[in-house]
C-alpha cells in the first residue's frame, strides 16, 4: 500500500479539503454535562457554519454559558461530541491550548490582566502561544486598538479604563489571535447602559465583516439586527432556533413565545 | 554613654567584618528562599496530584523543623556521614531552605487571590498551565504578597544571628560581638552594637519593600 498513486491521491486530498470547508465549522452532537446532580446540558445538537453570527438567549441558568465554555474546552463535556473543522475536539493540554488559539473567548467580567499594560495584555497571546515575533505583534495590536477606535489607550493599565473601553480592549485581545471562531459570554451584562452601544458596535462591524461568532447575550436588539440565527436555550436544552425576525414574530414552541413576551415587554 | 562609642572605635573592624559577613549570608539565602519558595508553590498548585505532594512534602519539612535543628543536621550530621560541607553552604541552604517553605505558602496564599477568570482568559489565549502560571498568575501573586514576603525577608535578617552563634560558627555580626564581649566585658555596648546592625539591615530591608510596593501595587 501508499505506492505512488499520483492524480488519484491529489484528487481525495482536494476531496478531503473540499469537504472540511462545506462542514459546519462546529458541530455539536448529542452534548451532555453535569455538574454533580445538576444536570446542564441534556443532549445538545448544534451546527454553526463558517461566517455565521449566532444569538444564544434563554432564561438564566438555562446552560447558555456552559454551552459556550464547552466549545472551546473549558469545561470538559460528559458525554457526546464536539467537532471543530470536522475533528473531534482532543482534551489533552497541548491540543486544548492549540485549539484555544483558534476559538477565542470574550468575557462578561472582561478578565483583562490588571498587572500589564493595554499593549501587553493584546500581544500576550499571539506572542506566547503563537510565537508571533514582538514587533509584529505590537504592529497589529495597534491597529487592532485603533479599529476599535481607542488608539490612545495603547500604554494605559486596565484600571485607568471605562468599562466599554476595558471589553473593546478584550475584544482587541481575542481579534489578536486571528480566530476562527469568537465566543462573546454576556459581553454587555457588566457594563453602564451607555457602554453597551460602542461594544455592540464593535461586535456588529466583526459580524458584517464575516467573523463566525456565538453571543451570549440578553440584548435581543442586537440579536434581531445582527445575528443570522437565533438558537433558544431553556433547562439545557435547545428548544427552538432560526433566523431572528421569525423568532421574534412566530416562535413555534410556548416556552420561546413565553420568552420573547417578556423580553418584549418588559 | 563614652564608652559606647569607645566600644564601637576601638573595635570597628570586627563589627564592620561581622556585618558584611551577615549581608552575604541573608544576600544568598534570599536568594535561595525566592528561587525555591516560586518553585515550590508553582508545584504546589499545579493540576497534577503527585506535584503537590512533592511541594507539601518540602514546605512541611522545612516549616516544622526547627532553624537550629536544620543547621546542626546539615552540618554536622553531613560532616557526620562523611560530607565534607563547608560551613557557608550549610548556614546559606538551611536558612534559603526554611525561608523557601514560608515563601511558598505566601506565594500559594497569592495565587488563590488570582480570580479564576484571570487563568480561564490565559487559558483562552492558547496558553498552556505553564505558562499561564509564569505570565498571568505568579506575576499578580508575586504583587500581592509582596509586603508579606518583605516580613518574610525581615524575619529571615534577624534568623540569621543563629548562624554565627551555632556551631557553624561564621564570623558574623553576632558572633563578632559575642567575640568583643568576652573581650571587653562590655555586654551592653557589644550587643548594642549588634542590634544597632541588625536593624540598619532591616531597615534598609523595609524601604526597599515599600518602594516595591508602591511600583507594582496592582490597581484594579
Amino acid at each position: 500500500m501508499g505506492g505512488p498513486q499520483g492524480p488519484a491521491d491529489e484528487l481525495d486530498a482536494a476531496r478531503s479539503g473540499i469537504a472540511t470547508l462545506a462542514r459546519p465549522l462546529v458541530e455539536l452532537r448529542d452534548v451532555r454535562k453535569s455538574f454533580g446532580d445538576n444536570v446542564v446540558l441534556t443532549g445538545i445538537n448544534l451546527e454553526i457554519e463558517r461566517g455565521a453570527a449566532l444569538v444564544i438567549a434563554g432564561p438564566s441558568g438555562s446552560g447558555k454559558s456552559t454551552l459556550l465554555r464547552c466549545i472551546n474546552g473549558l469545561e470538559p463535556i460528559d458525554s457526546g461530541e464536539i467537532r471543530f473543522e470536522g475533528r473531534p475536539i482532543d482534551y489533552s493540554g497541548k491540543a486544548l491550548a492549540s485549539l484555544r488559539t483558534e476559538i477565542v473567548m470574550v468575557f462578561q467580567q472582561f478578565n483583562l490582566f490588571p498587572h500589564m499594560t493595554v499593549l501587553d495584555n493584546i500581544v500576550l497571546g499571539p506572542v506566547k502561544a503563537k510565537g508571533v515575533p514582538r514587533e509584529e505583534a505590537d504592529r497589529r495590536a495597534r491597529a487592532l486598538l485603533e479599529r476599535v477606535g481607542i488608539p490612545e489607550k495603547t500604554d494605559d493599565y486596565p484600571a485607568d479604563l471605562s468599562g466599554g473601553q476595558q471589553q473593546r480592549v478584550a475584544i482587541a485581545r481575542a481579534l489578536a489571535m486571528e480566530p476562527k471562531l469568537m465566543l462573546f459570554d454576556e459581553p454587555t451584562s457588566a457594563l453602564d447602559p451607555e457602554m453597551i452601544r460602542e461594544v455592540l458596535d464593535v461586535m456588529r462591524d466583526l459580524a458584517r465583516e464575516g467573523m463566525t461568532m456565538v453571543v451570549v447575550t440578553h440584548e435581543m436588539g442586537f440579536a434581531r439586527e445582527v445575528c443570522d440565527r437565533i438558537v433558544f436555550i431553556d433547562n439545557g436544552e435547545i428548544v427552538e432556533q432560526g433566523p431572528p425576525d421569525e423568532f421574534f414574530r412566530a416562535a413555534q414552541s410556548p416556552r420561546a413565545r413565553e420568552f420573547v413576551d417578556k423580553i418584549i415587554h418588559h | 554613654m563614652a564608652e559606647l562609642w569607645e566600644v564601637l572605635s576601638e573595635h570597628l573592624p570586627e563589627f564592620s567584618s561581622g556585618l558584611w559577613v551577615t549581608i552575604r549570608l541573608v544576600a544568598f539565602s534570599f536568594v535561595i528562599a525566592m528561587v525555591v519558595g516560586t518553585l515550590v508553590a508553582a508545584l504546589r498548585v499545579a493540576p497534577l496530584g503527585p506535584l503537590n505532594w512533592i511541594g507539601g512534602v518540602f514546605v512541611e519539612t522545612f516549616r516544622n523543623t526547627p532553624l537550629l535543628v536544620l543547621l546542626f543536621v546539615s552540618f554536622a550530621g553531613l560532616r557526620r556521614a562523611g560530607v565534607p560541607i563547608d560551613p557557608w553552604v550549610a548556614g546559606t541552604a538551611s536558612l534559603g531552605l526554611y525561608t523557601a517553605a514560608y515563601v511558598a505558602e505566601a506565594l500559594r496564599s497569592g495565587v488563590f487571590a488570582v480570580g479564576r477568570g484571570q487563568i480561564e482568559a490565559s487559558l483562552s489565549l492558547g496558553l498552556d498551565y505553564p505558562r499561564t502560571l509564569r505570565y498571568v498568575v505568579l506575576p499578580q501573586a508575586f504583587r500581592t504578597v509582596i509586603p508579606h514576603l518583605g516580613s518574610l525577608t525581615i524575619a529571615m535578617i534577624k534568623n540569621s544571628a543563629i548562624i554565627g552563634v551555632s556551631l557553624l560558627a561564621l564570623p558574623d555580626l553576632l558572633h563578632q560581638a559575642r567575640l568583643v564581649n568576652s573581650r571587653t566585658f562590655a555586654t551592653n555596648e557589644s550587643f548594642f552594637w549588634a542590634a544597632a546592625g541588625y536593624l540598619l539591615l532591616t531597615g534598609l530591608a523595609t524601604l526597599a519593600v515599600r518602594r516595591l510596593e508602591a511600583r507594582y501595587a496592582i490597581r484594579r
